[in-house]
């Protein structure tokens, strides 16, 4: 089973902060099951000058009770990939979950860039993959769950995102544009 | 601020991340990509090296990145586990 999924949305808020606001996006009060999240690789690319990460994100979930059978284990590991180019206002992220594979992937790709009718603003192309091989009648109940889910996600990383968008804003209109980022310093990051 | 998977590398990681956030927002993003937080992110990933091996993640990494390249990509990071990745990346 392959699931396809595709979404268009906007931040009302410059590419530069919403790129900077990727950063810092964890914790927030909409992953409470983000545990854990560490920079595995980071590198500037010293001919094209884009910026290219490579991070681990450790959630902590909670199995509905037909999962347990199938998954021992409700730690689930994801790999997030990101490449920033400045100089033409690209940001290109892809996580998937790096365990739990066998029941269930889930890829999804995100392109950042600035808004077509508003250059204060940054549209979000979100495009996924939900691939589920399992047999014996569970495809049906695993795909299910596993759109719902992955529905959920992307609302809460959404609503993740503008929550971290609005202190950010909040500290620039407190601090001076300069120190605003030493203020959003002070924000929960990853 | 978010912990590290490895709670030992924690402290390290926020000392990290915090010079990595003002260099992102006052260099990168102005034009001026010159390495700032080497030596930080050197420490940070010699701690979270030990992590991923005990976790037994560094080979779970390692693979998906070779299945599955991301795009773009040029010859891509070395893997977690190979002890030249942090000497000869620049980081920041």
């Amino acid at each position: 089973m392959v699931k396809f999924y595709q979404h268009t949305s906007s931040f009302e808020h410059a590419w530069d902060n919403v790129t900077y606001a990727f950063w810092l996006r964890y914790p927030n009060p909409f992953a409470s099951h983000v545990v854990g999240c560490d920079v595995i690789d980071r590198q500037v690319d010293p001919v094209t000058g884009v910026l290219r990460t490579t991070r681990l994100i450790l959630k902590q979930g909670v199995l509905p009770r037909w999962g347990r059978g199938l998954i021992k284990n409700p730690d689930a590991y994801i790999i997030e990939e990101s490449e920033v180019d400045p100089r033409t206002q690209t940001m290109v992220t892809r996580t998937k979950n790096l365990n739990h594979v066998r029941v269930m992937q889930v890829e999804e790709t995100q392109t950042f860039t600035v808004h077509p009718e508003n250059p204060k603003w940054t549209q979000v192309k979100t495009e996924a993959r939900i691939i589920s091989e399992l047999k014996w009648g569970l495809t049906g109940r695993v795909e299910a769950f596993g759109i719902n889910k992955f529905m959920d996600n992307s609302a809460k990383a959404r609503k993740g995102m503008a929550h971290i968008l609005e202190r950010l804003r909040q500290n620039a209109a407190l601090a001076a544009p300069a120190t605003a980022a030493a203020a959003g310093v002070a924000a929960p990051d990853c | 601020m978010s912990s590290s998977i490895g709670e030992k590398c924690t402290q390290i990681k926020q000392e990290y991340d915090g010079c990595f956030n003002s260099w992102y927002s006052e260099k990168f993003l102005k034009g001026d990509a010159t390495p700032k937080c080497d030596d930080l992110f050197f420490k940070y990933k010699e701690c979270l090296l030990k992590t991923l091996e005990e976790k037994k993640l560094d080979t779970l990494l390692a693979d998906a990145r070779k299945d599955n390249p991301f795009p773009n990509s040029a010859a891509s990071s070395a893997s977690p586990s190979s002890g030249s990745s942090s000497e000869s990346s620049k980081k920041n």
